[in-house]
This record gives C-alpha cells, sequence and structure tokens, in this order.
C-alpha cells in the first residue's frame, strides 16, 4: 500500500465530496457507537473495567522486555518457532523465504494489521506467491486496491453496486445482485477453495499471552480459524506490543476488545494457540511459526510518554467517536491506521516529518480519549508530537513549519512577554478589527485570519480596554 | 560477538526508562457467578436464542440421539462428520448413522490429513461435537482441539451441531481457561471459544450469518 500520509489534507477535502461515503459516515458510526455502549452497558461496571484494562496495558508497557522473554520461552516450550525482525523488511524476508523453501503457491490470510504495515502482501505477490485475503472487508479492500476504511471494517463503506462489479470481474459471480448477504455467499464459495487446498497460512496476533506461551485471535467469520486449521504450515506475525501477562489478563481484555469493537460480548470465535498440532491430531500446522516484529517501536518505546500509543488494541471505537473521522473516513489518513490510532501511531512509525497534518487534524475534543478501553490520553499526545515537531527533534524525524508561521509566533510569543509591546498592538489592531464589527460582535476579516472567523466570532475589541481603565482609576485614587 | 536479533531487540527495551507499574482497580464480579444451575441454563439459552442458535433441551442421551434424528430429517443430513470427544463416544453415532441412513464419518477414517480436508469440505453436510465447557455468560461453547476434536469439524461444515451436557455449563469464562491451561507447559494446541454462527457486517454494515464458517448452529442440551 502506498503511503500517503502527508496528503491528508487533500485526501480529506476529496473525500467530503465522496457522496456515498458521506451517507456512509451519516449512518453507520452512530449505529456503531450505539453497540458500543450497550456492549459495555452488560458489564456490571464500565468504567472499572476500561480503568483495569488501561492498568494492565500500562502495566505490559512497564514489563514489556521481561514479559516477551517470558512469552518466549513458554511459546518455544510449546513447540512455536519464535522469529524476531527488527524492521518490515526483515518480518517480510523470512516469510518469503520460509514460503519459497516449502514451494508455496497461495497462502490464505487472516486480517494482520502489522503486515499491512510491512507491506508483506505485495513483497509476497513480487516473488510469485499468490496472497489471499480472507476477511470479506480485506478481501474487497485487497481486490480493490484501497487501503483500510475503518481499521475493523475495511471496505465497509464500499456500496453495494461496487461490490457486485468486483465480484462479476474477479470472483465469476454468477448473479448480479445487490442483496448484501448473495454477494457474502458468492465470497463464501471462492475462498472457500482457496481454505480447501491452502499449505500455508498467515495471521495477525491480538494476544500473546506470556504466562502460557499461547497466541489467541478474535474473530467473527471464521477465516482465522480456517487459515489456522487447514495448512500445515502456520505463521503468526504480531507486533512486540501485543503481549499481555496472563490468561486472565487476556480474559479482560477480550471482553474489553469485543465490546468496544462491535458491541458484542464475545466474538465468534476466539481461537488460543499453544503450539503447532500435536502427533496424534489430524488437522492444524505441524509447523506453527511466530514472528515478533519491531519495526520502530523499539524506539517509541524509549519515551515515556510516546510509548503510550503503544498501548493500542485495535478495537477501532476512537474511530467512531472522533468527529474529525465521521466526516472524512479512513482513505484521508494515508495508511492502514487511521482515525486517533493512526494519529498517534503513524507519526511515531513514519515521523513527524511524513505526518504532520495527522497529528494536527484534530479539534481536542477528547472523544477518543473518553471511548478508549486502555486508557490512551489521545489529544495530549497530538499536543505533544506538536511541540517535537516545532521544537525540531531529530529522534521523531521533526522539521521545521514554514518561514511565515515561525516568523509569526515568534513575533507573537515576543509581544505576548513584551507588555509593552502587547499594549501598543492592541491599540494598533483595535481599529482593523472593529472595523468588521456588527453589533459588537466581529463576525468576518479579510486576509490571512479570514479562515478563523469561518466557524468563529469573537467580540469587538473594547474602546476603553481593562488596562486604559486601571490606568484611569489609579490616577483618579492618587 | 554478534548479537542476533533477538538479543538487540531486547537490549534496546531493557535500555529504555522504567515506569511503575500501575495498581488495578478492583473489579465487581460478573452477574452469573451469583447464579444456581437452572438459572445458568436459563441465561446460556437466552444468550444462544440471542445469536439466533437453535436450542434443544433434553433429559439424557438417549433423548439427545432422538432429538438428533429429528434434526437431521429437518436438516436433510445424509453425510455428516463427527468428533469422537468424550459426549460424542457415549452415544454411538456409528450406529444411529446405520440405523438412519446417514453416513456418518470421523477424521480417523481417513488414511491422511488430506483425504479428511477434502471429505470435511467437500462432503460434510454438518460437524457434530460435544462440548468441553458451555459458558453462561455469553452462549459460548469451548472445545479442547486434540486427537478426539479435530479443529475443521466445527468450523468447515455449514452446520454445527453441538451435543452440551449441562455440567459442562460454568458462569464465567475463566473457570473453563482455568481448567485447560491448569496444568504449566501442558496446553492443547489450541483452545476455541465459539459462540453462535459465523458472521459478519463487512459489506455496507449489514449483518449476516455464515460468512466462512458454519451458517448455523444447533445446541442440543443435555441433562
Amino acid at each position: 500500500m502506498e503511503i500517503k500520509t502527508e496528503q491528508f489534507t487533500e485526501l480529506a477535502k476529496k473525500e467530503l465530496k465522496n457522496e456515498r461515503s458521506r451517507l456512509f459516515l451519516k449512518l453507520i458510526p452512530p449505529v456503531m457507537k450505539a453497540k458500543r455502549e450497550a456492549g459495555m452497558g452488560s458489564l456490571p461496571d464500565a468504567p472499572a473495567a476500561m480503568a483495569c484494562g488501561a492498568a494492565m496495558r500500562a502495566e505490559v508497557l512497564a514489563r514489556l522486555p521481561e514479559l516477551l522473554e517470558e512469552f518466549e520461552k513458554n511459546a518455544k516450550a510449546n513447540g512455536m518457532k519464535v522469529v524476531w525482525a527488527r524492521d518490515d523488511k526483515e518480518a517480510n524476508e523470512f516469510i518469503k523465504n520460509l514460503a519459497k523453501e516449502k514451494g508455496i503457491k497461495y497462502v490464505t490470510k487472516g486480517k494482520s494489521m502489522v503486515t499491512e504495515e510491512t507491506a508483506l502482501n505485495e513483497l509476497l505477490e513480487k516473488h510469485g506467491i499468490e496472497v489471499w485475503e480472507t476477511d470479506l472487508g480485506e478481501f474487497i479492500a485487497q481486490q480493490l486496491h484501497r487501503p483500510p476504511f475503518h481499521i475493523v471494517g475495511p471496505a465497509i463503506n464500499v456500496p453495494v453496486e461496487e461490490v457486485r462489479d468486483l465480484f462479476i470481474e474477479k470472483i465469476g459471480l454468477k448473479e448480479p445482485t445487490l442483496d448484501p448477504v448473495q454477494l457474502g455467499y458468492a465470497a463464501r464459495l471462492f475462498l472457500r477453495d482457496k481454505f480447501h487446498h491452502v499449505q500455508m497460512g498467515i495471521t495477525g496476533v491480538n494476544m500473546a499471552v506470556a504466562e502460557t506461551g499461547t497466541i489467541i485471535n478474535v474473530e467473527n467469520e471464521g477465516n482465522i480459524r480456517f487459515t489456522k486449521s487447514s495448512p500445515p504450515v502456520q505463521v503468526s506475525v504480531m507486533s512486540l506490543e501485543k503481549v499481555i501477562p496472563t490468561m486472565k489478563d487476556a480474559l479482560h481484555m477480550i471482553r474489553l476488545l469485543c465490546r468496544n469493537c462491535t458491541g458484542q460480548r464475545l466474538s465468534v470465535y476466539i481461537s488460543m494457540d499453544s503450539g503447532p498440532k500435536k502427533k496424534d491430531e489430524v488437522d492444524g500446522p505441524e509447523e506453527l511459526y511466530l514472528v515478533i516484529v519491531d519495526n520502530g517501536r523499539s524506539k517509541i518505546y524509549q519515551d515515556a510518554k510516546a510509548r503510550e500509543a503503544l498501548r493500542c488494541i485495535r478495537c477501532g471505537a476512537c474511530l467512531v467517536a472522533c468527529p474529525v473521522w465521521r466526516q472524512v473516513g479512513g482513505y484521508a489518513y494515508g495508511w492502514a491506521y487511521s482515525g486517533p490510532m493512526g494519529q498517534i501511531l503513524n507519526p511515531m512509525l513514519l515521523g513527524l516529518d511524513r505526518t504532520q497534518e495527522l497529528y494536527r487534524a484534530s479539534t481536542l475534543c477528547g472523544a477518543c480519549k473518553s471511548f478508549c478501553p486502555v486508557g490512551i490520553d489521545h489529544p495530549s499526545l497530538f499536543l505533544y508530537y506538536r511541540a517535537k515537531d516545532v521544537l525540531g527533534d531529530p529522534n521523531f524525524k521533526s522539521i521545521d513549519r514554514p518561514w511565515t508561521e515561525r516568523q509569526f509566533f515568534k513575533m507573537w510569543s515576543w509581544a505576548a512577554s513584551t507588555p509593552w509591546a502587547w499594549n501598543m498592538g492592541v491599540r494598533m489592531a483595535r481599529p482593523i478589527m472593529n472595523k468588521d464589527a456588527q453589533n459588537g460582535v466581529v463576525r468576518k476579516a479579510k486576509g490571512p485570519f479570514g479562515g478563523w472567523f469561518r466557524t468563529r466570532d469573537i467580540p469587538a475589541m473594547a474602546v476603553d480596554t481593562f488596562h486604559d481603565r486601571w490606568k484611569k482609576i489609579k490616577k483618579e485614587r492618587g | 560477538m554478534e548479537t542476533s536479533v533477538r538479543d538487540e531487540i531486547l537490549a534496546k527495551l531493557k535500555a529504555a526508562p522504567k515506569a511503575e507499574v500501575p495498581t488495578r482497580p478492583s473489579l465487581p464480579p460478573y452477574k452469573t457467578l451469583s447464579m444456581d444451575r437452572e438459572q445458568l441454563i436459563a441465561e446460556f439459552t437466552a444468550r444462544l436464542a440471542e445469536e439466533a442458535v437453535v436450542v434443544h433441551r433434553v433429559k439424557d442421551l438417549q433423548e439427545a440421539l432422538d432429538r438428533l434424528t429429528v434434526v437431521a430429517a429437518e436438516e436433510g443430513l445424509k453425510k455428516v462428520m463427527t468428533s469422537t470427544d468424550d459426549v460424542i463416544s457415549r452415544l454411538d453415532l456409528a450406529s444411529w448413522g446405520r440405523k438412519n441412513g446417514i453416513q456418518v464419518m470421523t477424521p480417523r477414517d481417513f488414511p491422511d490429513r488430506y483425504s479428511y480436508r477434502d471429505a470435511v469440505f467437500d462432503q460434510a453436510q454438518a460437524g457434530i461435537t460435544g462440548a468441553d465447557f458451555a459458558v453462561a455468560e455469553s452462549a459460548t461453547i469451548g472445545l479442547i482441539v486434540n486427537k478426539d476434536q479435530a479443529r475443521l469439524v466445527s468450523v468447515a461444515p455449514i452446520l454445527h451441531i453441538a451435543i452440551v451436557p449441562v455440567d459442562r455449563l460454568v458462569p464465567v469464562y475463566e473457570q473453563a481457561i482455568e481448567k485447560v491451561f491448569g496444568k504449566k507447559g501442558e496446553y492443547p494446541s489450541q483452545f476455541v471459544f465459539i459462540t453462535g454462527p459465523s458472521m459478519t457486517g463487512d459489506i455496507q454494515g449489514v449483518l449476516f450469518k455464515g460468512m466462512h464458517g458454519p451458517r448455523k448452529v444447533i445446541v442440543i442440551l443435555v441433562g
């Protein structure tokens, strides 16, 4: 997937004109929000559950290296082959080489966002290995060559007509139907054939339990179960922050994840693998490879504040909470991760320079933070990144702001800390500002600040300012 | 000395600033924990209904077989794949199949994994399993994968019939997990929680059952 994080404003403007996207965004997110609320309402104490989730993920980060070592030890004892990858290239190369070694013609994939991050599919296809995404939404997005619109429902915005046309072209759909159910059944038949004969399956990992060396996958469709059960080789890929201390902790996180994601108490299938198949079992992988991917996370981890972004469990609740995402949808964010979670993760993975608009595209309303089951404070991270960007921190690959902006703020901060200059500036600005005032309110202005007034008003500046009146009173009092 | 990739990554993580491990707030207990057997059964059944799972309550294994015969007729079943787990093995489905003109296959009837795979994908109209656990919290069935519980039997056929003895019912997931992961290092290769038929909403948010896994789940609750 081409990374377009620098083009947020352009892409957002384009998406704002997309009638179908706007219609979808008007109808579906409120439904998802309501489902989430109902789901969280089924917990005896939702705020406590969320606080517990936050404490758990904070603990994971505090103990990350130790938990990874514990997980690896137990996973290996269970027979898993654990492989570490510093970056996207190493992860992709390993999987490609394994597939080549095994003579694999095609793989089926269960949803894995980290492999979208590493662009695994492209690398495998380049080397002659067909990749079939099998989550219905991922399959549609893959066939349309589109990035995900929502991290959990990647093609949920695609109109049925487009899906029908796509299926006629790509999967031999016989009956041109507009019924999503019939279209889904057609995809089922097509992908079933892939599952039937697959020799290597690739999945992501929702949680890796350190206590037992177990990987957990959460899904509704069953494509991950097929991918883990049918082929003799399974490769599961996890980014290194997915570890969780104990099975009991994992259960709590699963309760939170499912409710925050789709409002369900539990997703249809929660499959927990603790190793390859045992000798006397008839299906399942003979070999189970677990790839632990860093790809910039150990660097993010060095910063005590930025590492909070690594708490994310990919529930997607922040997307439907966000007033910005709900206007523009996922494409505008330009990569695998969109919405507030993309706005905190992409800058850390790609650099503040490539994502300048992302962490600024926020009103800091805090809706995301209020929905987050693991207590991430997205607005404070946006402010943190903005500060790092302006201060030019090389660790974060920040770059300078435009020259005019820098000069303006230099002048502004000087004036704001120099009282006589400030007061003089006010006196000079007052006639200009108040020229456009009507009934004591300024509703519009020309020039560079006109944009500020497009959705805001400000009271006209007083002819007699507080400073003037104070001086007068002091003089009167002698 | 050459450091491995693993050591390099772990060293970086260990060199980072330390943070305190926060204390966790206490959580109130789930409401199913205070339910008695009959309430749990009622709760489980109600949750199953929410997931569009058809539930048949029967007295004992003989009634379960009779009910299975009815279900098989309703669903037009001629070929099924079953596990050989401790619930199913008590039912003698081989005889039941012969009596009712239904071909009852089990994974180990096949010489290798590929011929079994072909059968479970193309021939089995239903997968019939027992259940190791039934969790009232959310209409969830727990299956331990082993030589008598193959993975594909409960996911490949379009219909999944689960025979669930009521003594397998537990209030919350923790009790299932404690049993499954109780002995250090002796974990099943896979353990799966199944809650209703497979589903998706990936096309325009329209929810439907039967994406890749079973389109229909029938539970025969015994006892």
